[in-house]
């Protein structure tokens, strides 16, 4: 009885240790803890933050970015996160507010100061004149897939930046010097990019989903068509009759899709000889797209390769 | 005058010598012009190709000018346009009622049925009208009103606190108790048709109960929250206890449970939860001393969500099984019975649109445990979009005993059709 007690007081001990081992390991915590939700964002936060943060995403770049699973294990990253960044126009809406409604992290939510909305100040594309889900799985706020357009990278690493900066002002000279300089670097490679991507000028594109309309504006591709019916919403038959068609008549060159399935890509590039190219929509896809730099330049790279 | 003709010798031996002596004077003197000439023309031809360059390069320079305002005249006509669909989905904000309003949402559930032992039916399951919204920049709240063919009544309204400190957040109202993992559940967002008879029998529905809970996130590495809570009663068809009577602190309701998860790859998952709900006394008729009733649960969900297909593919295999202890008047003496039950399902996507799956379920009767309805299930569910969903599902109940409810027995067959307006979310613990 006399040594269960001594073991019981041990394992009181060891316990009690633990638990306050753990409980104090945010303390010791030296760079800024930084969850990012999607791959580029994370990468533009370290070009940022440097060695001044610890940053990860919670996504891997292959998810399909409105199916991301609402995994739990997301909670304990968000609950010791001191910022949270986010791409915003609700592409995150299916699964990371939930997540926030148990992460118990006051800082990091919406609105509040530790909350970083990475569209602010971005001139938002096809915004829905006519919110109604007959209209598909619209984003009342306009098309999220900003960051596929450089120049607007620029304007997510600059609100990277202030809310860094907003945080974190002691550290405001070296966050402006490496956004000064990321931004450089980003010119260089716009200007770059402007000159690789002349034969995209006037190249007529399908997608399967509304993604691609940045891209296309920067570089001046011409959207033909899309898979699904609606935002969200697979195709129908009479719909892939009508496409193939469509795709025939304007003579297309190529179809662009990310994270959905291949099936009916491939189906059509069968039907119409349609160049077929799976570009993700998110840095981290692949390993040689694994910084935002790297995979708008593998996007840029790739699709002038298939229209060549 | 004639010069002597001795002279003219003379004169051409020096004119010859004085033109031998001078000519390389002459001929470097020469030399040296042309090398001048040639420089000049070598000068000139230079600055002949540096103009000829700098034309060139103004050319191209004029042209990128050109294709510049071209560009630029393109880019405010995009812009002009941005501005203007900007504008108008602004305009499309605004003309909602007030921005103010709650998120608003309504689920139809519709049902018809065909069950061998009582018939078909037209079953109107539920409308559930949902609201939430932010109260202030410390709690939020929201609300399911749930209308069936029996009525109208609150299912749930809840606040939640947003800021406590120290990973703690409160919940007070009416709300489904954190008890394991489908009881919790709203029956129109399980994967299948029904909710399990043992979920019915030994928790009493869903866990609906008025009270207040509090959870704590444990500050550790991976997923780890605790909730503990106290209620009148849990169970929405509990019957064993009135919620509107005043009580004594020994015929609540306390709950504990502990949730974890762990992900056993980036496509892998394993979440696990322990539960016990106990109430230290129950006054059922016939047995006034009462004594308490222990009700355990503990649920295990795996997950195979291949993130390159989230949409497209997927299988999950749950389980919960229960425990119910609890003292029961019999004929003669007041006897604790012991129940175990509990259900197992496994569901396969097959693509964005399609899934199908299998549930089987072993439901003892509290008060009776030998007496027990086993039930199988296979059920297709197609989701013509993420708002409107058709399952067909067949269920064969087998009782071990005499009596059973006409429906809740034999060949049954279901075609449910479920479709949502408006905003809806059950949140992290419905997912």
């Amino acid at each position: 009885m006399k040594s269960l007690t001594k073991i019981n007081k041990c394992q009181l001990l060891i316990l009690v240790t633990a638990l306050a081992w753990i409980s104090s390991r945010s303390a010791f915590g030296q760079p800024i803890r930084v969850v990012a939700t999607f791959p580029d964002l994370a990468d533009i936060t370290r070009q940022i933050g440097k060695n001044l943060v610890s940053v990860e995403s919670l996504a891997t770049g292959v998810e399909d970015p409105h199916g991301v699973p609402m995994k739990p294990s997301f909670v304990p990253r968000l609950n010791r996160a001191n910022l949270l960044i986010v791409t915003g126009l609700d592409d995150e809406h299916s699964w990371l507010p939930a997540l926030l409604e148990v992460a118990s992290n006051p800082k990091i939510l919406a609105g509040q100061p530790g909350y970083i909305d990475c569209s602010v100040g971005v001139p938002v594309l096809e915004a829905p004149t006519r919110i109604d889900r007959a209209e598909g799985d619209l984003h009342p706020k306009g098309n999220p897939h900003y960051l596929l357009d450089p120049l607007y990278g620029k304007i997510a690493a600059q609100n990277i930046a202030t809310g860094l900066t907003r945080n974190f002002p002691q550290y405001e000279a070296d966050f402006d010097k490496n956004l000064k300089a990321y931004l450089a670097e980003l010119d260089s490679w716009i200007g770059r990019w402007e000159k690789v991507a002349a034969p995209l000028r006037g190249v007529k594109y399908v997608e399967y989903h509304p993604e691609w309309v940045y891209f296309a504006n920067r570089f001046r591709l011409q959207r033909v068509g899309s898979i699904e019916i609606k935002p969200g919403i697979e195709p129908t038959p009479n719909h892939l009759v009508q496409l193939v068609q469509q795709i025939k008549q304007e003579n297309a060159q190529v179809l662009i899709y990310g994270s959905q399935n291949p099936r009916i890509p491939q189906q059509l590039q069968g039907e119409t000889g349609i160049k077929v190219l799976r570009l993700y929509t998110s840095a981290g896809a692949r390993s040689e797209t694994d910084t935002y730099i790297k995979w708008i330049d593998y996007t840029v790279h790739s699709l002038v390769q298939a229209v060549s | 005058m004639a010069l002597p003709r001795l002279w003219t010798p003379i004169l051409m031996a020096s004119a010859f010598g004085t033109f031998a002596i001078l000519s390389p004077a002459l001929c470097l003197a020469q030399n040296s012009e042309i090398e001048q000439l040639r420089s000049v023309v070598e000068g000139l031809q230079q600055q002949l190709q540096k103009t000829l360059q700098r034309i060139d390069q103004l050319e191209k320079e004029k042209t990128a000018t050109s294709e510049k305002i071209n560009q630029m005249e393109e880019e405010k006509t995009t812009t002009a346009s941005r501005i203007g669909q900007v504008e108008k989905s602004v305009q499309a904000v605004q003309s909602a009622p007030s921005a103010l309003n709650p998120a608003i949402g309504m689920v139809l559930d519709a049902n018809v049925s065909q069950r061998s032992k009582a018939g078909g039916n037209f079953d109107f399951r539920s409308a559930e009208i949902g609201l939430a919204a932010s109260v202030d920049p410390f709690a939020r709240m929201y609300g399911f009103i749930n209308g069936t063919s029996d009525g109208v009544e609150v299912d749930e309204a809840a606040a939640v606190t947003t800021s406590l400190p120290w990973n703690l957040t409160a919940k007070g109202g009416r709300f489904l108790a954190d008890f394991g993992r489908f009881p919790k559940v709203h029956e129109h967002e399980l994967p299948f048709v029904n909710q399990p008879l043992s979920i019915e029998r030994m928790v009493g529905g869903e866990t609906q109960a008025d009270g207040a809970e509090v959870n704590y996130l444990f500050p550790t590495p991976f997923f780890l929250r605790a909730t503990v809570g106290g209620y009148n009663k849990i169970g929405e068809e509990n019957d064993q206890v009135d919620n509107n009577k005043s009580r004594s602190w020994s015929r609540f309701t306390y709950l504990g449970r502990l949730n974890t998860y762990f992900d056993l790859s980036d496509n892998h998952s394993i979440e696990l939860g322990t539960s016990m709900a106990y109430t230290p006394s129950i006054r059922l008729a016939g047995n006034a001393d009462g004594g308490d009733r222990i009700l355990n649960g503990i649920d295990l969900t795996y997950r195979f969500q291949p993130l390159a297909s989230t949409v497209y593919q997927g299988l999950t295999i749950g389980s919960e099984f229960f425990h119910n202890s609890q003292v029961f008047a019999s004929d003669s003496s007041a006897k604790r019975q012991q129940a175990y039950g509990g259900y197992s399902y496994a569901e396969l996507k097959l693509n964005k649109n399609w899934s199908t799956g299998f549930q089987v379920d072993y439901a003892p009767i509290v008060d009776t445990p030998a007496q027990r309805t086993m039930s199988y299930s296979p059920f297709i569910t197609w989701n013509l979009s993420e708002f409107n969903r058709l399952r067909l599902q067949y269920s064969y109940l087998n009782n071990n005993f005499r009596g059973a409810d006409k429906e809740e027995n034999g060949n049954q067959v279901f075609l449910q059709w479920t479709t949502l307006i408006g905003a809806h979310t059950h949140g992290f613990l419905g997912r």
